[in-house]
């Protein structure tokens, strides 16, 4: 199935290559850098005018209880979730054309993980209590949480996969950490050494890597499935017409696993000019990448229509009516928004010379992040708005801190991506070695 | 000044040597409705004929030991009496010592007589550690029966207004200073001198206030007709009036709904305004509405859509200005009819009026859908069912109100309605106005040199065309009293805080021979005067000793007479102590009805002119502005259109697509004498031709809640009355109507206002579906599912709502929001969609635009068994009590609203702001912390919130229940909006007694769930399992539930089994 790859690099290329553009990365990194720290400081400078002044600062309200924060939390946690796919179930199944692309998407797991936490907290009308009183520590007055709340799944789901993620990914992370050690001198040398664990790489310590990553790829590979599927539950345990479907999961994990490839391309494209990884990262990974990303696409589609299928189906006046009102209500724009962007443009790919134009392909991954957000805006605003009582129904428009919120939030993944790469390889050198060629003795001892 | 020193020793005649009342052991071992009759045995009988609810307390007394019951509550009683008892120098703030005998905790209630507008309904009022905290209707008063309207419950407000006037102001040009009431005193003494050209002013009163101001210009040597009474209702007017050209004779009929079977209505609003809302929705409700398989009619003829007109079983729209001409056709048919009633004379008459009207009446008919063969069915239907038939509304008064009255006499003659359902010979309602004052005061105002302005406030409820406010001008000193000030204490001379009701000594006599009273429940709570007592106090400086030290002693005295009249046996002392706790006393007076006289040299008619009208009814919440600042009552909206905090002109939707003009674009309104610009509100159901926009709002400036708030119709009313009772005309003008560019969001709580084909929320029988299946019960709480079995428990609490019975006056959004201190969220945030009510009220249109009909739904927390809120949440905030309520820990909540997404019936309100005590967005609101209840938590920012089925008050009921070793009776304990439900639309009790009234309710072939499918074939909807249930609205005839709006076009999908 893989198309050979065109290296022009070899395994003895590897920690030169990648070591020095971490040392000295491309001054679009600093400007790039600076952009997402800005970002982040509007973050949260917003969040904190949203703890002082309360909840009535967001465009919510009765009956749309949930919006964009809830939004932007499934947006996150589903591009949280490529990461572990490519590392874990692609490395199960032997892809090659993961090692390349796999620590960044790792890296992008872990951030975007953490970003997704922040969410939930910063959506809650009390803050000050919420993340004490949603924990399940034993307490004297018999108080517990509520087992029976999605919510309080989500909180183990959520972080049981940042604890498998980051083990994983600092797993992977180990013997590189080990070449950059053997590279410097003095504190950081100590500070290397420290965090690769005394890293030698004797067979007998290669022996348990092996064993260990497989382990945890295995751990990590029930995860992706898991995660998505009680984020999903968040809607599908409520009532509501349009969240009470048992399709939610599978559903919600295929639009993950679309939206995190095309955020790992989107990623990966401007990070490889950055750190000058074209010889590492070649395009046949990512053409691998965008046709994960086509597949996954087609699948989402089906999910969209046998979503509609079913509502019909049904017979439940309820159901069908929310269905309706997303294609052709007043919030139809969203609807048709995630749908084009989604499962139109990505259809794209189907042409080879789409996936080998970077430009393009760029542009297409980017539509269907935007796409795989307004699924989320979609699914929570279409469900509110008109639901069961028609005197109740309500509009909900988002204000200008759920916008900075969303906009930060990007600044605050950004800022802790880019501050990665800057100390750490963000591929994966010694999986890298395994699928370069071996250099070619003549080309290097002529004369 | 003899009188003057003994006026000013009086100040301990506050406390007197017995105090107010003797402690209450002495004579009385209860609260104020326990023991009335033992003390008296007399005052307990209440004539049957008025009699309020016949359930009264006593009725499920009987089990329980009475010694143990007296005992409980001797203490409370006690302090009934001792918290009574006025210290001029205390001040009402919290206990510093706690008074000997006081239970801190335990309310103490008194009995006495809301004054918010002239119908004087008996109000209970509700007082913890000497604050009152909530008002109730008085269950054994025969005008409330327990129920109170939506202004009464709101009224409360005003008493802790913080804008009410804290110390009286003088006037020196522009500026007003402070000032102290000696000085004021002496300064008005100065002004009055020796002239006798003094009025006053004052509002509408039927007790002895008016007999007072009377008594007391006699003194000041003017004349008594220098007192002047106001009322923009002018509906006491026009019936007044009509009723003493008729017969010669003073007051108006009371109606007894009880004795007809069809109520016909030309354009009446007596359920939600009218002469006596809460006594006519009480009886209407118990006579008419459907009980046992039967239901009366009510015909209703109008050109707008009031909330009397949502109950109609036919409901007829005409063009305004037409309830004259829709008299007269009547009259016709009723004449030529088979079997009607009514002397030789009168009928005789009738054809002299038909007579004389008789060609204009031809052209006005052809613009009537109603035909002459519909007028007579109607005609032949009114005299086989003993029809009553109300006309006018409260305050869209045109040149033919008193004309339209008075062939109203004639038709209730017809039918025979005068002496069965119409009373105007024995407890005929008193007119609490004297007709033509206003043109009176206008006339002679000028000549006055000081005039009083008592509680009323003509300024903004004249039309501006009138010129009250340049007449005030010209007087020399206008010296204004005021509970709250208005727009008279802008050009007052003096400015001086009056009392309010709470606070105030008082009575009504709303019928002849029924006298209500009116005593404190808390000391004033600024530096206030009762109106009556400053004039004592004028008197005194100016030496001309009246001979009452205060106005209260004035009142104790008149009230000898009342005892005489009565004829009651023990002594004086113990009776006006006896009807001051019971608020009351009844001798229905009796007369004999006289003839009737020539009226039909005053019915004259023209054909009313054909185009666009603007009618100003009274809005029914704030009247006619009384209750702008009432922030409450902003809150609550407006019944029909659900807008809150705003003004604005409903106009048919078909005249608004005619004239390019859409949902809150704003227009202009002109006439000759003036312009308005509101927002424009589409409104199904009012004649093409009628532009409405409501009186009430539009105060310039005063209250912060209500300056700027809305606009005043009055101002485009050129001066105009009708002839007869001099009233100003605000109705039926032609007015220019201009669409502008501007636009304006109007607070609409509804956004959508159809039903969506959906057919489990609101249901509708036939009456013959309904009479036909009067035996047959169901049983609502057994339904397949997989959860265990509920909890076995003593209680399990329910709540049933009759959608019969609900009219959408919006007392119990009131009610509720003052029991369970909800905050008023303001236009700001109800644009947002951010209102705070725990119980709403939905209002669904059905059917064809020209003539929906029209439901109203209150939906609160339906306290589901298997509740959508109660597993979403993390934190265990909101769980399920075994006694079927659906708790809420508000400690406990951290604000992830997944419950309020959860519910399918979005009752949970979430506290998106930290609402501070006294702001509403920039407008300051009229909660101050003493006006909390303090048996109710307040919630704070991030903490969702809902209706808690008024836990507070189960609570108080289990332990009062407990500690006398019984459990709680069925309608021991009510919830707030049932209590002041007007109409009796709500039950409450417990489901696990078989014989509770709401059991019975639910077992109702009427009764559904809201959600709940079609359980009879086996569809059960979200299997919620909510333990409020509704009993389905019975109707004549069905309306197909048809989309006016033509946004949903979902077919009636079907429910698979």
């Amino acid at each position: 199935m893989e198309e050979k790859v065109g290296w022009d690099k070899s395994v003895s290329d590897v920690n030169d290559g990648i070591l020095i553009a971490v040392d000295k990365p491309h001054p679009t990194y600093y400007l790039a850098l600076t952009i997402a720290f800005i970002c982040m400081v509007i973050f949260f400078t917003s969040w904190g005018i949203l703890v002082t002044y309360g909840m009535g600062l967001t465009g919510l309200n009765s009956p749309v209880y949930w919006g964009v924060c809830i939004t932007n939390f499934v947006f996150w946690v589903g591009i949280g979730h490529a990461g572990t796919l490519i590392s874990a179930i692609l490395f199960l199944f032997r892809a090659k054309w993961r090692n390349s692309i796999n620590r960044s998407a790792e890296a992008m797991t872990v951030f975007a993980v953490i970003t997704a936490g922040l969410f939930p907290l910063i959506h809650v009308g009390r803050i000050w209590y919420a993340p004490y009183w949603m924990a399940p520590l034993p307490t004297t007055s018999n108080l517990w949480v509520n087992f029976r709340s999605p919510l309080v799944w989500d909180i183990f789901a959520i972080s049981t996969y940042l604890t498998v993620s980051l083990l994983f990914w600092y797993m992977g992370l180990v013997p590189d950490i080990a070449s950059m050690r053997d590279r410097v001198r003095g504190f950081k040398r100590l500070i290397f050494n420290v965090l690769s664990f005394g890293w030698v790489g004797t067979l007998r310590q290669w022996h348990h890597y092996e064993a260990g990553y497989g382990f945890l790829a295995a751990l990590a590979t029930p995860l992706v499935l898991s995660v998505h599927s009680i984020v999903s539950w968040d809607f599908a345990m409520a009532l509501q017409p349009g969240w009470h479907t048992t399709i939610f999961p599978p559903y919600f994990v295929a639009g993950a696993i679309l939206s995190g490839c095309a955020m790992v391309y989107v990623i990966v494209l401007p990070l490889r000019r950055m750190l000058q990884l074209e010889g590492f990262i070649r395009h046949e990974h990512l053409d691998a990448l965008l046709r994960l990303t086509l597949l996954t696409s087609t699948i989402v589609a089906y999910a969209y229509s046998i979503e509609f299928f079913v509502a019909w189906y049904s017979g439940n006046e309820y159901e069908w009516a929310i269905f309706r009102k997303r294609a052709a209500g007043p919030y139809c724009f969203y609807f048709w928004t995630m749908v084009f962007c989604n499962c139109i443009f990505p259809l794209a790919f189907w042409s080879k010379k789409v996936r080998n134009n970077e430009t393009w392909a760029f542009i297409i991954c980017l539509l269907v992040n935007v796409g795989m957000w307004f699924e989320r805006y979609n699914i929570v605003l279409s469900s509110l708005v008109e639901d069961f009582l028609p005197g109740s129904w309500g509009h909900y428009e988002p204000e200008l801190i759920e916008i900075t919120l969303t906009l930060g939030s990007f600044g605050w993944f950004f800022t802790w991506l880019l501050i990665f790469c800057r100390f750490f390889p963000i591929v994966s050198m010694s999986e890298l070695k395994l699928i370069m060629p071996k250099p070619v003795r003549n080309h290097h001892h002529h004369g | 000044m003899d009188e003057l020193t003994r006026l000013e020793k009086t100040t301990e005649v506050f406390v007197g040597p017995e105090g107010l009342e003797a402690p209450a052991k002495t004579f009385v071992p209860g609260p104020y409705y326990v023991a009335i009759d033992e003390v008296i045995p007399e005052l307990g009988n209440i004539p049957e004929e008025v009699a309020g609810d016949k359930k009264s307390f006593k009725s499920w007394i009987p089990d329980v030991d009475r010694r143990d019951f007296m005992r409980l509550f001797s203490a409370s009683a006690m302090f009934g009496a001792a918290s009574c008892v006025r210290r001029p120098e205390e001040k009402a703030i919290p206990y510093v010592n706690q008074p000997i005998d006081h239970v801190p905790g335990v309310a103490v209630h008194y009995a006495t007589t809301c004054n918010e507008c002239a119908a004087g309904c008996g109000v209970i009022v509700k007082t913890r550690e000497g604050r009152p905290v909530k008002l109730e209707g008085s269950a054994r008063h025969p005008l409330s029966q327990g129920g109170m309207c939506a202004l009464g419950q709101a009224s409360i407000q005003g008493l802790y207004h913080p804008e009410r006037q804290k110390t009286p102001l003088i006037r020196y040009g522009k500026r007003q200073d402070p000032a102290d009431w000696s000085s004021v005193y002496q300064k008005i003494a100065e002004k009055v001198g020796d002239s006798t050209k003094i009025g006053i002013l004052t509002g509408g009163s039927t007790g002895f206030q008016q007999q007072f101001f009377k008594a007391v210009l006699k003194k000041l040597g003017a004349s008594e007709n220098n007192l002047y009474t106001w009322e923009s209702n002018s509906l006491y007017t026009a019936i007044g009036k009509a009723h003493e050209l008729a017969f010669g004779q003073e007051g108006l009929p009371r109606i007894e709904f009880r004795k007809t079977n069809l109520v016909v209505s030309l354009g009446s609003d007596f359920l939600e305004l009218g002469t006596s809302p809460t006594f006519h929705a009480k009886t209407f409700t118990k006579a008419l509405s459907y009980i046992n398989g039967k239901m009366g009619q009510l015909v209703q003829f109008e050109a707008t859509y009031s909330l009397t007109g949502t109950k109609a079983s036919k409901r007829v729209v005409i063009p305004p200005g037409y309830e004259f001409t829709v008299a007269l056709l009547l009259l016709r048919s009723l004449l030529a009819a088979e079997g009607v009633r009514g002397e030789a004379r009168d009928k005789e008459q009738a054809k002299q009026i038909l007579a004389q009207v008789e060609g204009e009446l031809a052209v006005a008919e052809k613009a009537l859908s109603f035909s002459r063969h519909d007028f007579d069915a109607l005609a032949k239907d009114m005299l086989a069912q003993n029809a009553v038939i109300l006309a006018g509304s409260s305050a869209s008064f045109d040149e033919n109100s008193t004309k339209l009255q008075l062939v109203t006499i004639l038709l209730n003659l017809l039918t025979g309605a005068y002496g069965s359902s119409l009373l105007f010979d024995r407890g005929w309602m008193t007119q609490p106005v004297k007709i033509g004052d206003m043109e009176r005061f206008l006339t002679e105002a000028e000549n006055l040199d000081v005039l009083f302005v008592i509680d009323t406030n003509p300024i903004f409820s004249c039309p501006p065309s009138w010129g009250v406010k340049e007449k005030l001008e010209k007087v020399k000193t206008v010296v204004s009293v005021q509970a709250f000030p208005n727009e008279v204490d802008d050009l007052a001379k003096f400015s001086l805080p009056g009392y309010h009701y709470l606070e105030a000594w008082g009575d009504e006599q709303p019928f002849a021979g029924f006298w209500s009273l009116r005593q404190p429940a808390v000391r004033a709570t600024t530096d206030c005067r009762q109106a009556e007592d400053v004039l004592l106090w004028v008197l005194a400086h100016l030496n001309k000793p009246f001979g009452f030290p205060d106005y209260r002693a004035y009142l104790e005295e008149q009230y000898k007479s009342v005892f005489k009249q009565t004829g009651m046996q023990a002594d004086y002392k113990k009776f006006y102590k006896a009807i001051l706790r019971q608020g009351f006393v009844i001798k229905l007076d009796k007369r004999t009805q006289a003839p009737l006289a020539v009226i039909a040299t005053h019915v004259s008619y023209k054909a009313p002119t054909p185009g666009l009208k603007l009618l100003s009814p009274l809005d029914h919440r704030l009247q006619d502005g009384r209750g702008a600042h009432l922030p409450v009552l902003q809150d609550i909206g407006d019944g029909m259109t659900t807008i809150a905090w705003d003004s604005w002109l409903a106009i048919h939707p078909d005249t608004a697509t005619k004239l390019h003009i859409k949902r809150n674009q704003l227009v202009e309104l002109t006439t000759e004498a003036g312009t308005i610009k509101v927002a424009a509100f589409p409104l199904p159901g009012i004649h093409p031709d009628a532009l409405i926009v409501p009186r009430g709002n539009g105060h310039k400036g005063g209250s912060k809640i209500s300056g700027g708030v809305g606009v005043d119709p009055l101002v485009v009313y050129p001066k105009a009355k009708d002839e007869l009772s001099a009233s100003p005309k605000t109705s039926d003008i032609s007015v220019k109507i201009t669409p502008t560019n501007e636009w304006y969001r109007l607070a609409a709580m509804q956004k959508h206002n159809d039903i969506a084909n959906r057919t489990d929320i609101v249901k509708k029988i036939t009456l013959s579906e309904a009479a036909s299946n009067l035996k047959k019960q169901q049983n609502l709480d057994v339904v397949p599912d997989l959860y265990p079995k509920l909890e076995d428990s003593i209680y399990r609490w329910g709540l049933s709502i009759d959608l019969n019975r609900c009219n959408g006056c919006g007392a119990c959004m009131v009610a509720c929001a003052i029991e369970n201190n909800v905050v008023q969220a303001g236009r700001e945030q109800i644009i947002m969609g951010r209102e705070m009510h725990w119980i709403r009220l939905d209002r669904y249109f059905f059917g064809d635009v020209n003539n929906p009909d029209v439901t109203f739904q209150p939906v609160m927390c339906q306290h589901c068994n298997h509740a959508p809120c109660e597993p979403v949440c993390p934190v265990f905030a909101t769980s399920h009590d075994p006694e079927g309520l659906n708790a809420m820990t508000y400690n406990r909540c951290v604000g992830t609203r997944y419950c309020a997404n959860a519910c399918p019936y979005k009752v949970r309100r979430f506290n998106w702001w930290h609402h501070k005590w006294g702001e509403i967005g920039e407008r300051l609101q009229d909660r101050n912390l003493r006006a909390l209840n303090p048996d109710v938590t307040v919630r704070t920012k991030g903490v969702m919130e809902k209706c808690s089925f008024c836990v507070g008050r189960l609570r108080d009921a289990k332990h009062t229940a407990k500690e006398q070793k019984r459990y709680v009776f069925d309608g021991e304990v009510q919830t707030a909006c049932q209590q002041t439900c007007p109409s009796d639309a709500i039950s409450f009790g417990n489901l696990n007694k078989a014989t509770s009234k709401v059991s019975a309710e639910r077992a109702s072939h009427r009764a559904y769930l809201l959600l709940g499918g079609e359980p009879e074939h086996g569809h059960y909807g979200l299997k919620t399992l909510p333990n409020v249930s509704y009993l389905a609205e019975v109707k004549h005839t069905l309306k197909e539930a048809g989309s006016h709006s033509g946004q949903h076009e979902e077919k009636n999908a079907h429910h698979p089994g």
